[in-house]
């Protein structure tokens, strides 16, 4: 049963979720349905109760490690349209600056939302950021820094992409950044923290 | 005054084992090629990725050299300070982006000029020692980062300023003003009164880039530089105390080995910011307790190694002078203290490292005083004991007018500016002044006067034809 995914997922059972997934695959359930009321309505519910201070980061984090591995179990069966990717996002950790923490809680939040994430890692450059975008055919750009030294590496991007016309939507997150900063370098989200940047992807992709 | 251990010399021992574990089983990832190249020189095992693994004997071997004492340079010898002699000396938390704006009470962008306010300040606050530069400038021109902070720092501070810099181009610099100030580049080396300190360890167990690069170069010419180690509980250390102790300690030999492979007998501070996360959120928690138990194991530690100890105690969670802010920078001080910290990198910042606040800066001054009195003591003597003049005083009598109390008054307990012994009705009657606003007429009062320790107008006008399109960097009161 659908739920029983859902439930699983929210209790931070892995191998369950991966048994489930594939039961309800081997009884002919619909492969959207399994990953959108199985799996991404989980993931909410997860952010949900972090947000009400219920679930600790740890818990999200396992929930999310188990959402991730039913979708693993789910990937093969999906066709082009049911890929459930809500959209594509490249994120990173912007140069100079080596603390990734915080982007791969982002990260980890995205793909349980549905988002397809590609995690440039730490000390990525312009130039990384614009090729993997390309590559990509990405939607958004993250960036995060924990360095206040490294913002301008922010600014410097969302520059970049607007001199190259190109459509990219830019978020950016971390501690020393914030909402007036974002607007200041002209991003167009701002992730406040983990659940805050699967809001505003969502909200940047009307997905 | 005995100093409080958690721990017995058989556990300190043990942390000690487990760390040198840590760095022969685990190993550290170096980022930086020429620390790679020094530690591969030293006798590490360097693989290609980075991964560098210190055998026990090298780290033991550069035991040898640790320096037991510390000094913090000032343009004027008068203010030097060291470590641990003149414990516990109190530094100003340093690099925040942001400042709380002492006329609209809004949080902002920190520019140049404040930080020449900030420094005035902190060479009138008696509670300071080094004045660590609280702010950076949003108002720093293209190539001026780091010189549109010293610049207004030295210029109007006297005690021994100290700060890091994002690249090496910025420390050339920085270094450069130094000479200028000193007059020459020999005059400068003779009495280095710019203090570096850097954060070259990412927990876990991992040395940036720049950094790293910064403490190589500093302590290769003999500059004085320290790092502070920062293990974060839950999120880049263990969910545990012990595990983040003996990571933390890991990553301060690491780092100890590094720099005494360079220079053996360079001074070092065991300085950390150790703490724990708070895992209902992930959030920075550096005003709990936690990190003022941890402070006082990596100073256990750090007295093991004979090398002075201190970190980042004292900042608090709290956006305001609040309750929270008082007990948070109070309760973690004290106890780093009663263990035997000699350095306090505390002062002036709320929102932990985010923002300078003038009245925070005043009343930590207090709090300062209060923990320099703690150090001082009961004095014991014969001649404190006033046997005699227990006698003369006898049952009954005064103390009030004896010569021996006017002698002593200012001096047997603090006189403090901030706190309040008023009664109620006096409290009222002034429109009930809290501390935070005692702390903000008192930092005014302060701020309001020309500053003495101004860059007397030669030395000013030399340096600012050597680095066109400096800042102003002038203190001036609203």
């Amino acid at each position: 049963m659908i739920q029983d995914i859902y439930n699983a997922v929210i209790e931070m059972e892995q191998e369950r979720v991966e048994e489930l997934v594939k039961q309800e695959i081997d009884a002919g359930a619909g492969i959207s349905k399994i990953l959108n009321e199985g799996l991404i309505a989980a993931m909410d519910e997860v952010g949900q109760r972090f947000a009400d201070g219920e679930f600790f980061v740890p818990e999200m984090l396992q929930a999310a490690h188990a959402m991730k591995a039913g979708l693993d179990v789910l990937r093969p069966y999906m066709s082009q349209g049911e890929s459930g990717n809500k959209g594509t996002i490249v994120i990173g950790t912007v140069k100079g600056d080596l603390h990734d923490i915080g982007k791969n809680l982002v990260a980890m939040m995205l793909e349980g939302a549905g988002f397809g994430v590609i995690d440039l890692g730490v000390d990525v450059d312009t130039d990384q950021f614009l090729a993997a975008a390309a590559e990509n055919k990405a939607d958004i750009v993250g960036m995060s820094a924990l360095l206040t030294t490294t913002m301008p590496g922010m600014e410097a991007l969302i520059k970049a992409i607007r001199e190259r016309g190109l459509a990219y939507k830019t978020m950016v997150g971390g501690a020393p950044v914030t909402p007036a900063y974002a607007r200041k370098i002209g991003a167009d989200g701002y992730g406040e923290d983990a659940p805050g940047a699967v809001e505003t992807a969502r909200r940047l992709l009307n997905a | 005054m005995d100093f409080c251990n958690f721990l017995t010399r058989k556990e300190i021992e043990q942390v000690h084992e487990s760390s040198l574990e840590i760095l022969e089983d685990v190993g550290i990832l170096v980022r930086n090629k020429r620390a790679r190249d020094i530690f591969f020189k030293g006798g590490c095992s360097v693989d290609t990725d980075g991964l560098v693994v210190l055998p026990r004997r090298i780290v033991e071997e550069c035991r040898q050299s640790y320096q037991p004492t510390y000094t913090f340079t000032a343009r004027d010898p008068k203010y030097d300070r060291t470590i641990p002699g003149d414990r516990p000396i109190i530094v100003t938390g340093s690099s925040a982006p942001n400042i709380i704006d002492p006329i609209t009470g809004e949080e902002r962008r920190a520019t140049s000029a404040d930080i020449a306010n900030i420094a005035y300040l902190i060479n009138e606050l008696p509670g300071f020692d080094v004045f660590s530069i609280s702010t950076l400038a949003d108002d720093a021109p293209q190539g001026q980062f780091s010189l549109s902070r010293f610049y207004p720092a030295l210029k109007n501070c006297l005690k021994p300023v100290r700060s890091n810099t994002p690249t090496i181009q910025d420390l050339e610099q920085v270094l450069e003003l130094g000479a200028v100030i000193a007059g020459s580049p020999e005059a400068y080396r003779e009495r280095p009164f710019i203090n570096h300190h850097y954060c070259p360890v990412v927990s876990p167990l991992t040395m940036d880039v720049e950094s790293t690069e910064s403490v190589i170069y500093l302590t290769e010419k003999g500059l004085p530089v320290y790092g502070t180690i920062v293990p974060n509980a839950g999120m880049t250390s263990p969910m545990s105390l012990m595990g983040t102790l003996a990571l933390g300690n890991a990553e301060f030999l690491a780092l100890s080995t590094l720099i005494q492979l360079i220079r053996p007998g360079a001074p070092m501070i065991y300085a950390v910011l150790s703490t724990v996360a708070d895992m209902r959120s992930g959030n920075y928690a550096p005003g709990a307790i936690e990190t003022g138990i941890l402070q006082m194991a990596h100073t256990e530690m750090a007295r093991y190694y004979n090398v002075p100890s201190g970190g980042y105690i004292g900042l608090t969670n709290a956006h305001s002078n609040d309750a929270q802010s008082g007990y948070e920078t109070g309760m973690n001080t004290t106890a780093a203290l009663l263990a035997g910290a000699d350095l306090f990198n505390m002062g002036g910042l709320l929102s932990t490292l985010m923002a300078f606040d003038f009245a925070k800066a005043t009343i930590d001054s207090e709090i300062a005083l209060m923990l320099k009195r703690i150090r001082r003591g009961l004095e014991f003597s014969e001649e404190n004991l006033c046997l005699d003049l227990i006698a003369k005083v006898g049952p009954g009598g005064s103390y009030m007018d004896e010569k021996h109390t006017m002698k002593n008054m200012r001096t047997a307990a603090i006189l403090p500016k901030i706190a309040t012994r008023e009664m109620r009705g006096r409290w009222e009657e002034e429109g009930r002044p809290d501390a935070h606003a005692r702390a903000l007429k008192e930092a005014g009062r302060i701020l309001s006067k020309e500053n003495p320790a101004r860059f007397p107008a030669e030395l000013d006008e030399r340096v600012r034809a050597h680095f066109p399109g400096l800042v102003a960097g002038d203190a001036r009161w609203y």
